[in-house]
């Protein structure tokens, strides 16, 4: 075990937290990424049990979750596997694919309405967000998209919940975008 | 313009990048004879049609694939997408 | 006071604001226009050229007239329609284009040479000379005609932007779109209901007639509480939807807190992109004038306008009680202004109508056959001339409503090129069928202009437009409403002398529309442009269809045939701020900070910007006054030493499959499958003409493993170039990608005690030479178990290695690489010491692989693979590339310290400097601390065979000539053995 101390995407010690009105988001630093892609030829293999969805969707549960990024390429998502080797034991559990590393590539945000079980606050959040059909980020729903001028990955967990992947370095600039986005919706009209 | 992903359904075309004229797909053989003729004509002689065009989509904030989209360029009328591989993969059997 | 019973304004309620400072008072449910009526202000701008003084003349967003600005400082907003105004308390306005006042006005004396300011008075006047156009004609025409002003601060409010999706967009809340929303809502549909006004009704606001034998609003009420209590609905109000864009996008600005005193941290407006569907077009339909002479006189304004300040604000026209009032309509609707009026108690002195055959509808004066012939009063309108019956006469007047029938709103439907075309029965300009694709309209905009059509079409047109959606919708219950309706008489201005006014906000009067039809401007497009008539902030939306009758009336051909209206995004102006969003100043563009930004920040590093990136720039020391000093020092310190340097931002791509060799075979143009596990190789990138594209390292970490890099400007673009190859050059290889970027911190540890160093922090690896040696690498751990990857690479050419980690733990090495290595002299260094260290050896970047240059230029011809097919093989072999005689070389000036500009370009000693005699430019430049001298790199005809020739380097831009001498580009240990020691 390394005795270095990592930072976060911003560059401190601790994820960073905001809450405005019903909205709030945390920096989550314990996940792990890999990305699984698949060779020729190669079935589709099911990695920690997970069964890996077609375009546009996501699958399994907080524990583990796969989302689909592209034509035969997945990105699993790993609680609390970020300390370790996520990538090698993706590989282990899904023989014949190209395995990638992906864990520092991501800022990973966790965006949650609270005390709200219709998701109105997220849905209007989505509004602001990404130019997307609502119903591509239906809950259950996920997709590569933009906001900001950023690429981003996005997971509607549930009604009330939307993951959010962006680019690492751009970690910044896409929080500022977030929070004050976040700030805006929160003053009644 | 809102661009019918065959995959992902419509998207709208800020998350896309294009590369124009789908004549790109058919590179040819750097290895056989004549080679420097036909990829003269490959690189420098792509149509620019007012009318239908099969142009180049590159869904670079989405899922990455390249698409093959018809698109009236007078009208921007959309009338359908694929995507490259499956359009290359043609081209190769000779089919295009 | 004007304010009379009724309307729909909040009495309990009192409103103060100002106008030129002066103070007013008015009620919720006021506009400003209505509120500055109410307390007897008709005269509310200077026009733009003559000074003319102007009322208002309509009551909604095609005003022309009542410009003004709105807020003080930075919030100051001018060109702002009084008519859409809503008003708050402490609204300040004030008046545009006048001085000293509103009511005396210096330039009204642009009125009296109106003669010299005809159509086309620019073009035929400022010709000569041609050099005062710029220094004198156009300030003072500037200065003279305008608009309001920017307040030239920076804007204070927030802004924000949102994407909105629907099957169904209706464009009006008035009659048409409420009964489509209505329709479409109850059938389960996702609709998007936009109004431009802070009220749902549209015109059944400003009318009286009953529905279902009750006032409009009655029928309103209930209508709008069910569609807010829909979940599929979103009712946006104060919104205009200023766009029709392909494929059902349309864009829309609502306008969150302008109607409030102080934003309270709620953002001014919301931009918002809309993608539909279907669109209904319920716009309504814009009430067009009859010009005759001085038809511009405050006072003076639409009939329908007129009925609508009495009805919904309950104001008229009038400046003190007892005023008489007319109309002149040549059509019934204009009429029915009179008989509002009368209702309300209002003194009508008569309706003035040019058809022989005009009903008599109400208890007045009715001139039948008659028309009004001009006007009089200073600041107001006084009195009248009528003709009528033979006899031409003077009647006392203050107020005087206009009708010459309306003209469908289809301002949005002839966007995208859409034609309207003409209805003889309608007499008016109706929605084409090639307007945007999906968009229909309803209601007025489509010429059914009775309440009781505009409903019926409204919910038919959402119940076909659903029907191409697959979703089934019945019809709702509709009020029953008034239907009566004919079309105006075909009589369009009132000839005459004087002037008659057109285009009242590009002031273009009949008299210019004539003259540019004797320029022979006989194209309508010549006429607007000669004019400008049509051409002002409102599009001409109460002018264009009267122009063309003019000019068809000169021609003697048909409206349809001489042409027709344009109308072009967007619909009403769009404030700058709305379209640049939330995210304004530093964070508009998003930058990308290194793993190791902060902890840069924290040791005092300078950054630049490198593409998006934030890159340490040099690390000043206490002491340390000048850049230069800084960057000596560490460039010293890697030779002398070791240094680390952050190069995260170089592109990494991960390039796994069976067939990952034969992949970069065909990216690159040297060979990669025959590298070795466990070895790196630089590539040669080519674009497909031939010329060189990028470079970087490739890294075989097993058989069907790659780490490519790329440089940090191209990594975005190699990474598309790669997957463009994979899915349609050669989608049967067995390769997959994915960018890792941004997931490894990567460190340049270089400098000959570079391995002393990484000895320190790896964990049970052997660094030495022969067991990892210059082009190796290897994953491993480090620092007790943190995995990472090494590899032997050097930019500087010193020993150097780049040591990448998982980028949380890039900032935790660079402090352990600082602590192990402080007894070697460890410093970090930025990128500018990186750029000279690399200079001095001829290492090439973007400045040199510009896309001009060939792989010969570079010195690196020979790593194109001649046995092979890669990207840009080819055509690397054309004429005119193999024979390129420029090469690489480096340039020392004869006084070392003499600076070397880069893009001076090269000539022999003593030639003339022309195009002719050119033999290359500088393209890099630093100071080298090593060798004591400036020195550069540089293309050079001939250049490899000039070794030791002395040339110019020319800088025509500050008139300088240097003379330096060609030297081998690779400045220092130039056979490499340091790199490989």
């Amino acid at each position: 075990m390394t005795d270095l101390i990592p930072t976060t995407a911003f560059g401190t010690t601790t994820a960073r937290t905001a809450t405005h009105g019903a909205l709030s988001m945390a920096e989550d630093v314990t996940t792990a990424l890999a990305s699984v892609a698949l060779r020729r030829g190669a079935d589709v293999p099911v990695p920690l049990g997970l069964p890996l969805p077609g375009p546009g969707g996501w699958a399994g549960a907080d524990g583990a979750m796969a989302v689909c990024m592209g034509p035969d390429q997945w990105l699993i998502l790993g609680a609390d596997g970020a300390g370790g080797d996520f990538a090698a034991d993706i590989a282990a559990a899904a023989p014949d694919c190209s395995v990638t590393e992906q864990t520092d590539g991501w800022v990973i945000l966790d965006i949650r309405s609270k005390d709200d079980a219709d998701g109105a606050p997220m849905a209007e959040l989505l509004t602001r967000l990404v130019n997307l059909d609502p119903a591509t980020l239906a809950p259950g729903r996920a997709t590569r998209s933009q906001t900001g001028h950023l690429g981003i990955i996005a997971l509607r967990l549930a009604p009330d919940r939307l993951l959010l992947l962006g680019l690492r370095s751009a970690a910044e600039s896409l929080w500022q975008h977030l929070d004050g986005t976040l700030r805006r919706l929160a003053v009644p009209r | 313009m809102i661009i019918p992903h065959p995959l992902l359904g419509p998207r709208d075309s800020q998350e896309f990048t294009i590369m124009g004229d789908a004549k790109l797909l058919a590179r040819p053989d750097g290895l056989a004879d004549g080679a420097e003729a036909a990829f003269f004509d490959y690189l420098y002689l792509r149509d620019n049609p007012a009318g239908l065009h099969r142009e180049l989509w590159y869904h670079e904030q989405g899922d990455r694939s390249w698409l093959v989209v018809t698109r009236d360029t007078l009208t921007h009328e959309i009338l359908g997408a694929e995507l490259a591989s499956d359009v290359a993969r043609r081209l190769a059997e000779g089919a295009a | 006071m004007t304010r009379i019973t009724g309307g729909l304004i909040d009495r309990s309620q009192t409103l103060n604001f100002t106008f030129d400072g002066k103070r007013y008072a008015g009620h919720p449910g006021d506009t400003l226009a209505s509120a500055l009526l109410a307390n007897g202000v008709r005269l509310m701008g200077r026009s733009f050229k003559y000074h003319r003084p102007r009322g208002v003349v309509a009551a909604g967003s095609e005003e022309p007239n009542a410009l003004v600005t709105v807020g003080s400082g930075a919030r100051a907003t001018p060109n702002t329609r009084a008519t859409v105004v809503e008003l708050f308390d402490g609204l300040q306005a004030t008046s545009q284009n006048r001085w000293p006042s509103l009511a005396v006005d210096a330039l009204g004396v642009n009125d009296l040479l109106s003669p010299f300011f005809a159509a086309g008075f620019y073009y035929k006047t400022f010709m000569w000379p041609k050099s005062f156009w710029e220094k004198l004609y156009e300030p003072i025409i500037r200065r003279a005609a305008g608009l309001g002003k920017l307040p030239m601060q920076a804007d204070p409010d927030a802004y924000d932007k949102g994407y909105l999706h629907c099957d169904l967009l209706v464009i009006g809340g008035g009659a048409a779109g409420l009964a489509a929303a209505l329709t479409a809502a109850r059938a389960g549909a996702q609709v998007v209901l936009a109004d431009e006004d802070f009220r749902l009704g549209g015109r059944l606001l400003a009318e009286s007639h009953a529905l279902d034998d009750a006032p409009p609003t009655d029928w309103l009420a209930g209508v709008t509480a069910e569609l807010r209590s829909l979940p599929n609905l979103r009712i946006l109000t104060r919104t205009t939807v200023f766009g029709a864009y392909d494929h059902g996008i349309y864009g829309a600005v609502e306008h969150v807190s302008d109607h409030l005193a102080e934003p309270g941290g709620r953002v001014r407006q919301t931009l918002w992109r809309i993608t539909a569907k279907r669109s209904l077009l319920a716009a309504g339909a814009i009430e067009r004038h009859i010009p005759f002479a001085n038809n511009d006189r405050p006072g003076v304004m639409l009939a329908g306008a007129m009925r609508a300040y009495a009805n919904r604000w309950a104001v008229t026209p009038q400046a003190r009680d007892g005023d008489r009032v007319a109309i002149f309509a040549n059509n019934d609707d204009g009429h029915r202004t009179a008989l509002d009026l009368m209702a309300r108690g209002v003194p009508i002195f008569g309706v003035i109508d040019p058809r022989e055959d005009a009903p008599r509808l109400g208890e007045c004066q009715l001139f039948a056959g008659g028309q009004v012939t001009g006007t009089q009063g200073r600041l107001g309108l006084s009195s009248i001339r009528i003709a009528h019956q033979g006899r031409n006469d003077w009647y006392e007047c203050a107020a005087l409503g206009v009708s010459g029938g309306w003209n469908p709103n289809l301002h949005l439907a002839a966007h995208h090129r859409g034609r309207p075309v003409w209805d003889d029965a309608l007499q008016a300009f109706v929605p084409g069928p090639d307007g945007p694709p999906g968009l229909c309209a309803i209601g007025a905009a489509a010429g059914q202009g009775t309440t009781a059509a505009a409903l019926a079409s409204g919910a038919k047109g959402a119940q076909d437009a659903l029907r191409d959606l697959g979703i089934a919708a019945s019809l709702p219950d509709l009020p029953v409403a008034e239907d009566h309706s004919a079309p105006p008489a075909p009589i369009w201005h009132v000839p005459g002398p004087g002037r008659a006014w057109v285009d009242f906000q590009n002031d273009v009067t009949v008299k210019d529309i004539a003259l540019a039809h004797r320029e022979n401007m006989r194209s309508v497009e010549h006429m607007k442009r000669w004019t400008t008539l049509g051409m002002a902030t409102d599009q001409g939306k109460t002018a264009n269809v009267t122009a063309l009758a003019v000019m068809a009336e000169l021609t003697g051909q048909s409206i349809p045939q001489t042409g027709t209206t344009v109308f072009r995004p967007p619909y009403t102006p769009v404030a700058i701020s709305a379209l640049s969003g939330g995210d304004p100043g530093t964070h508009f563009k998003p930058t990308r900070l290194t793993p190791t930004h902060h902890w840069a920040a924290e040791r005092g590093a300078v950054f630049i910007e490198s593409g998006q990136w934030m890159r340490a720039q040099y690390y000043p020391r206490p002491g340390e006054t000048h850049w230069r000093q800084s960057v000596d020092r560490e460039a010293q310190a890697v030779r002398a030493g070791v240094g680390i340097c952050d190069v995260t931002t170089l592109g990494k791509i991960d390039v796994q499959g069976g067939d990952a060799a034969a992949f970069l075979d065909r990216l690159y143009a040297n060979t990669m499958s025959t590298l070795k596990v466990g070895r790196v190789r630089y590539g040669l990138m080519l674009r497909e003409d031939g010329f060189v594209y990028d470079d970087g390292t490739c890294a075989r970490l097993a058989q069907d493993h790659f780490v490519v890099t790329t440089t940090t400007a191209n990594a975005g673009l190699v990474y598309r170039n790669m997957e463009f190859a994979r899915q349609g050059l050669w989608p049967d290889l067995d390769v997959q990608i994915i960018s890792t970027t941004d997931a490894w911190a990567q460190i340049a540890v270089a400098g000959p005690k570079s391995r002393a160093l990484l000895e320190r922090v790896v964990d049970d690896a052997d660094l030495s030479n022969e067991a990892f040696p210059f082009m190796a690498c290897d994953t491993l751990t480090v620092c007790g178990g943190l995995r990472a990857r090494l590899f032997r690479i050097s930019f500087s050419g010193e020993l150097a290695y780049e040591l990448a980690v998982p980028a949380r733990y890039g900032a935790a090495l660079m402090d352990r690489l600082m602590a192990k290595g402080a007894d070697l002299g460890v410093v970090p260094y930025g990128l500018e010491a990186l750029n000279v260290l690399r200079i001095e050896k001829g290492h090439c970047t973007a400045a040199e692989v510009n896309g001009q240059t060939t792989a010969q230029m570079l010195g690196l011809g020979r790593m194109v693979s001649q046995k092979k097919d890669a990207l840009g093989v080819v055509l690397s072999r054309r004429e005119g590339l193999v024979g390129e005689r420029r090469a690489l070389v480096g340039l020392m000036p004869a006084d070392p310290a003499t600076p070397l500009v880069g893009g001076a370009h090269l000539f022999t000693a003593g030639a003339a400097q022309k195009t002719e005699t050119d033999q290359g430019w500088i393209t890099s430049v630093c100071y080298s601390p090593h060798l004591n001298s400036h020195i550069g790199l540089g293309f050079l005809e001939n250049g490899a065979d000039r070794l030791g020739e002395e040339i110019t380097a020319a800088n025509p831009l500050a008139g300088t000539d240097v003379t330096v001498r060609v030297v081998s580009p690779h400045f220092l240990d130039p056979e490499g053995g340091r790199l490989r020691d």
